[in-house]
């Protein structure tokens, strides 16, 4: 019987800026190339779902307006993302869906949105309106596997408070104008800022992804039980960028 | 300071143009000796704004025609120099030295981002807003935050507003602008309107009260029939609202009478209709409107044709997902075999972020007629990457250039679409004829 990795997509049709959905593009592709089902399910507002039965949960980014929208409905899913959570359910978040997981976020009209305060850190707005805009690179390390991160950045937010990184900046801003570090990682979710989309250029960090979601029912499950894939139009693709940015692979 | 402003930007402009050139450095030299010019000029007749996401350009200079072809003179800003700068380069290279603009009628393209400059600071007769979509975001910012800076601008604003009645995201703008004279164009019901669509990234949510926009059908995109299940926002009863559409015969009807539109696809009847929106509010016949359509030059870069010898070759410029879609859709309808040329750059003007092709249907040009494409520009691998993902199951390769990405399709008779970004579109036009030898 086939591996199975079941992923909820949690408010597709609202945080589905710059690209995000790509991500999923890839985590399907990546999956059927060697085998694996792909089950993606779409969880909108007010829609029936228990997060814990999924190996993964992603949430991208959407615009301050829109974002608005989903907060009752997510908060009210507060116990259920927990139950997952501690279940060893996956957690890929990006931009704004990162931000919603900590203490609060101040919109760009300065009005404090309650998070879902599974963690400390917290956002404030970029000062007079200020964003962090461009090509980002960081390197992180992924239980124990380092690896640089490329994407793009396109935030006001600046996340502070931030225990455990991501990575370090090597290029770009980061959590905040001046922090150095990029995203949260503690080995139950991974949040960034990075769009690009993320997972098309950075191909370890999709497998990484997935070999995370793998364990929810395999906890014996290891990285390197995925089998290899060409990388080709990938590798290409990150040639080129590591190239324009003049950042050594 | 008027006098001095005045004075430096049209014999810089005027020195300028004598070595070929133009733009906004007049303007920008203007403004420094005068942040305040456009208050002090004098005009002589109306003045036209135009404003959107796609076909302002279009728009902007078919509205030109409109006026000139009623026998008035015109001046605009034609070559779409669309930033405070370059507005002021077209307003004072044409003022005389006390201020006044030597034309009936002024038409004037403006950015979306720069409307807040232009609107309180001239006395603008009409105010024509196209369309609002998601477009080089790193530079726009979201685009809440874009429209936001041009509500701010309209709750002093008592001329006429003249606004897509099918944009959500355009309609709001009404209800910032309480003293205005509102006029809506839009489409009617057609064959081609669809009651579903994947393609709609904007208009989701009502701008009154938040709730879901509900669509009773979609032209295109987000552009359409809506109406909040809980308020009263709805699609407004539109002014002028083209029928009877046919996009083969590229023709429709106003009021009974047969228009055929210059260009191609639905977005393009949006422009037509704005077009007949401002011949409506300003007194021009119909017979001035068909002159002004069957004599629009066909723009370069909007499946701009190249043949010779049996070989044709179609360019198509794209710069955001909405823009794309359509191009691609005119290809998906195009029964040839085909071999594709995409280039795809991250220049300033192309946007630096990249991220909107996976937000863009590439998926359209997937089909068993499509043989080959070859991808190339500064991010042409990760056009190449985007098509990978997308699950193209043809021949697919990636080139440095566009003159080597050309000399790999070669010789081959099947029909080539060139699609390219902003910059990328020059070099592919030279590059094109090159290789036809044109």
């Amino acid at each position: 019987m086939n591996r199975v990795m079941k992923v909820a997509w949690m408010y597709h049709d609202i945080m589905d800026l710059y690209g995000d959905k790509g991500n999923m593009m890839v985590l399907k592709k990546r999956c059927e190339d060697r085998g694996i089902d792909f089950i993606l399910h779409t969880i909108g507002i007010g829609q029936e779902a228990d997060l814990s039965d999924y190996d993964l949960i992603f949430l991208g980014g959407g615009a301050d307006k829109e974002q608005m929208s989903l907060i009752p409905d997510l908060l009210s899913r507060k116990e259920n993302i927990q139950k997952a959570m501690d279940e060893n359910t996956f957690v890929l978040l990006i931009c704004g869906g990162y931000q919603l997981f900590g203490k609060y976020y101040e919109a760009a009209d300065h009005s404090k949105i309650p998070g879902l305060g599974f963690y400390s850190y917290y956002t404030d707005t970029g000062k007079e309106g200020s964003r962090c805009i461009g090509n980002v690179v960081i390197e992180a390390v992924l239980d124990g596997r380092k690896t640089k991160i490329v994407g793009f950045e396109n935030h006001g937010g600046q996340t502070l408070g931030v225990e455990h990184p991501l990575g370090a900046v090597i290029k770009g801003y980061g959590n905040s104008f001046d922090a150095g570090q990029e995203g949260f990682y503690d080995g139950k979710i991974l949040g960034t800022y990075l769009h690009g989309p993320l997972l098309p250029k950075n191909p370890e960090v999709a497998d990484f992804v997935i070999y995370k979601a793998l364990k929810k029912r395999d906890p014996d499950f290891r990285f390197e039980d995925l089998a290899p894939l060409s990388d080709h139009w990938e590798n290409l693709a990150r040639e080129a960028i590591f190239k324009k940015l003049e950042i050594q692979e | 300071m008027r006098f001095l402003s005045i004075l430096t930007t049209k014999s810089s402009a005027y020195l300028l143009q004598k070595i070929g050139r133009g733009g906004s450095l007049p303007g920008q030299l203007g403004l420094k000796f005068d942040p305040d010019i456009f208050k002090k000029l004098t005009f002589k007749g109306p003045v036209i704004v135009v404003t959107g996401t796609n076909g302002k350009t279009s728009t902007a200079n078919m509205i030109a025609d409109l006026f000139e072809r009623a026998g008035k003179k015109v001046v605009s800003n034609r070559r779409g120099d669309n930033l405070r700068e370059g507005i002021a380069t077209t307003l004072l290279a044409n003022a005389n030295l006390q201020g006044v603009v030597q034309a009936d009628v002024v038409v004037l393209e403006v950015d979306e981002l720069n409307v807040k400059y232009i609107l309180p600071n001239l006395p603008v007769s009409a105010f024509v807003v196209n369309n609002f979509f998601r477009d080089q975001l790193d530079r726009a910012r979201e685009m809440e935050q874009l429209i936001e800076s041009i509500e701010k601008v309209l709750p002093n604003y008592d001329q006429t507003l003249i606004l897509n009645g099918n944009d959500p995201n355009v309609v709001r703008l009404a209800l910032k602008a309480p003293k205005a004279n509102v006029v809506y164009f839009g489409l009617g019901r057609n064959k081609y309107s669809q009651e579903t669509t994947n393609e709609a990234s904007e208009g989701k949510f009502c701008p009154v009260c938040g709730n879901r926009l509900e669509y009773s059908y979609y032209q295109y995109s987000h552009i359409g029939s809506f109406h909040c299940a809980k308020c009263h926002f709805r699609t407004p009863i539109l002014n002028v609202e083209l029928h009877d559409i046919d996009l083969e015969d590229h023709t429709f009807y106003f009021h009974q009478e047969k228009f055929k539109d210059p260009y191609q696809g639905m977005y393009s009847m949006y422009n037509c209709a704005a077009i007949i929106a401002v011949a409506e509010v300003f007194c021009i016949g119909f017979d001035v409107v068909r002159q002004v359509f069957a004599n629009a030059p066909q723009p370069k870069g909007r499946n701009e044709k190249f043949i010779k010898d049996g070989r044709e070759v179609v360019l198509n410029l794209i710069k955001n997902p909405t823009g794309a879609n359509e191009v691609m859709k005119v290809i998906e309808h195009d029964p040839a075999d085909r071999l594709i040329v995409i280039v795809l750059n991250d220049k300033e003007q192309d946007g630096i972020d990249i991220s909107w092709i996976y937000d863009t249907y590439f998926e359209k040009l997937m089909s068993k007629n499509t043989k080959k494409i070859v991808t190339t520009g500064t991010r042409g691998t990760d056009m190449a990457l985007r098509l990978y993902y997308g699950g193209y199951q043809g021949v697919l390769e990636t080139k440095e250039t566009i003159e080597e990405a050309l000399q790999e399709i070669g010789n081959d008779h099947d029909k080539l679409y060139v699609i390219a970004t902003y910059t990328a579109l020059l070099p592919s036009r030279t590059a094109i004829k090159k290789e036809l030898g044109l």
